[in-house]
């Protein structure tokens, strides 16, 4: 492992960082969300030294960090506000770093300034004041500042939450090269799910000082470790229901009231829990098929219902369907809405797969999933 | 179109303004133009206008060389009975400067150290050393207190992201820190000064007010004033106007908005 924490615990008097493990390999890109106040721009400040952790271990590259000085650790960081010093121009900002380098020349300082300069696409503006900067000629400088010192790993802190989406596009795709060219390891916090689908190998779930969930994004998203991070993630069908195991099909029966029972292939997740346990079950929008027939197919989960609400959001169509007082919510292309005459109060199917039925134990709320 | 509100405050803040320069500008119309000119080239003005230039820019370069590190501590650092230090250092603010005095004559005179500095040949009061002494303990606190707000102004982030960069605390201190607070340390020099040149009851106990050896501006008004010369007297009060004006005037102009 790259970087790796350990059973982290960080206090600062009003609030705590507790029991924190993750763990990124060379060249990988991990996103950590959660709410505001959750402790993951704490936890970026805790990894590069500014505040000390009550207990745990930070190794990065196999080497014990915890009493190493933040200039010494080689990790950068990027503030969504860019925090680049109003007293110096873009050029001294991004050389800033360099300068402590006596091994370099001031040729070959200028150099490297203007090269990463031109891949950041900031080289017409090196002379400027910082301070006339738009939002997105301050990150990239910010950028070039923290990246032209090759640091072994990039703390990157809501980067792009200020920029507009034209920009932050254009800031992605750089990114994307840089960590495939240099092969450079992030650590990127945000609240935009955006960043997730285009730049993260790894997800982490943060709440309240602790993370919930860590793993590939598709785990992260299809298998929530818990309700908040189903909640958080977006996951909208989560119900609790009794489990009732059939082993010889490998499936498990989720009976959600007296006449709705869910099957799932989840059987691993049940495996230490009791015929008629209280667990969570979480269903995509997106893995949710609608049809105007009940059909013979391989999926275990076909239920009739009323249509209750359509909401319209681009050109996907929120469905949502009312089975015998179950509410469950979906997702259609608006022609696949029109070609099935989807209207409210219309009776429908809804078809799910054993496999997008997830389980979760509803009484280990606190599941650290390591994949 | 200015609301009342407006107009209110405005009126409230131009009579007081109009009140206090009635009330300063007053004093330069009492002495005559020949009286005041034998005042200032007396020996004894210009003696103490030396004296307090001279002992007035060695207690502010003192005291800014020590609020520094201070100021930072105070704003940055977590350690204990921090409370406490914040209230001692700013207790002098809150009692009269004689009571400083008093304090200051009794620990460095013979109920004090004196004894023990004795051996050494020292002597720390009524003298220009006790007028340093005095001065720096009566403006430390307000540039304490100044440059504290001005390294809180100052987004700690910065000193991060200079650290992450590889410099040590040390040079980010002086790398980026002390650029960033420029404005503020250059304020609080200008009003140091200005504090230490008005010191008044502080060095009067301290140094002893005694004339043509620890005479002050401040003191030459005050002894002026107890003998009846009030050509002199008023002389001293128009030069510490003039010089306070100049050094606020100063910073008015140099010291624009902090941009951090």
């Amino acid at each position: 492992m790259f970087l790796e924490i350990k059973d982290l615990c960080v206090d600062l008097g009003q609030f705590k960082l507790e029991n924190i493990n993750l763990s990124i390999e060379k060249g990988e890109y991990l996103i950590l969300i959660g709410p505001t106040g959750s402790g993951k721009s704490v936890l970026l400040e805790t990894i590069i030294g500014f505040y000390k952790e009550n207990s745990g271990e930070i190794l990065l590259n196999g080497e014990k960090i915890n009493n190493i000085l933040p200039e010494n650790r080689h990790i950068g960081i990027v503030y969504q506000d860019h925090v680049l010093f109003p007293n110096m121009n873009v050029y001294e900002n991004i050389i800033y770093g360099l300068k402590r380098n006596k091994e370099l020349s001031e040729q070959e300082m200028d150099e490297k300034v203007k090269e990463i300069a031109k891949i950041l696409e900031i080289d017409h503006i090196l002379t400027r004041d910082v301070t006339t900067l738009s939002g997105g000629e301050s990150q990239r400088t910010a950028l070039a500042r923290s990246l032209i010192v090759e640091p072994d790993l990039v703390l990157m802190d809501e980067p792009f939450s200020a920029l507009d989406v034209s920009t932050q596009n254009k800031l992605i795709s750089i990114i994307k090269k840089i960590g495939k060219e240099k092969n450079t390891t992030f650590l990127h916090v945000t609240h935009n799910f955006n960043d997730i689908w285009n730049l993260a190998d790894k997800v982490g779930v943060m709440k309240n000082g602790s993370l919930h969930q860590i793993g590939s994004v598709f785990n992260v998203f299809s298998k929530p470790a818990n309700d908040f991070v189903a909640d958080f993630v977006g996951i909208q069908n989560v119900f609790e229901g009794k489990i009732k195991k059939n082993n010889q099909n490998h499936l498990v029966n989720v009976n959600i009231n007296d006449n709705i029972t869910l099957v799932s292939s989840d059987v691993e997740v049940c495996s230490h829990l009791e015929d008629y346990t209280n667990v969570l079950v979480t269903i995509r929008p997106e893995n949710i098929i609608f049809s105007n027939e009940s059909m013979n197919s391989s999926a275990k989960n076909i239920l009739k219902g009323t249509v209750i609400d359509v909401t319209y959001s681009g050109p996907i169509m929120g469905i949502t369907v009312d089975v015998d007082g179950i509410v469950f919510k979906g997702l259609l292309t608006r022609s696949s809405f029109q070609s099935l005459d989807i209207q409210v109060d219309k009776d429908i199917y809804i078809i799910i797969k054993s496999l997008n039925v997830h389980i979760m134990d509803r009484y280990s709320s606190f599941k650290l999933e390591k994949s | 179109m200015r609301s009342k509100f407006e107009w209110l405050f405005i009126i409230i803040t131009s009579v007081i303004t109009i009140l206090f320069f009635i009330v300063i500008g007053n004093m330069f119309l009492i002495p005559t133009y020949e009286g005041f000119i034998k005042a200032l080239f007396s020996q004894q003005m210009i003696f103490a206008i030396g004296l307090t230039l001279s002992t007035s820019v060695v207690s502010a370069i003192l005291v800014i060389l020590c609020c520094i590190p201070m100021a930072y501590t105070l704003s940055r650092y977590e350690f204990r009975l921090k409370w406490l230090f914040k209230i001692i250092l700013d207790l002098p603010m809150a009692f009269p400067e004689i009571v400083i005095g008093i304090a200051l004559l009794m620990f460095l005179g013979n109920y004090g150290i004196s004894r023990w500095l004795g051996f050494f040949g020292v002597n720390l009061v009524f003298n220009s050393a006790a007028i340093v002494i005095a001065q720096f303990f009566v403006a430390l606190p307000y540039a304490i207190k100044m440059l504290y707000s001005t390294f809180n102004y100052v987004d700690s982030r910065y000193e991060f992201v200079s650290r992450s960069l590889g410099y040590s605390e040390s040079d980010t201190f002086f790398n980026v820190t002390l650029p960033l607070a420029k404005q503020g340390l250059f304020a609080t020099s200008i009003i140091t000064l200005a504090r230490c040149i008005g010191t008044f009851a502080a060095v009067l106990f301290v140094g002893g007010g005694i004339l043509m050896k620890t005479e002050t501006l401040s003191i030459a008004m005050y002894l002026n004033l107890s003998t009846g010369d009030i050509d002199m007297a008023i002389t001293a009060g128009i030069l510490l106007v003039i010089i306070s004006f100049v050094t606020i005037a100063v910073m008015e102009k140099y010291v624009k908005e902090q941009y951090v």
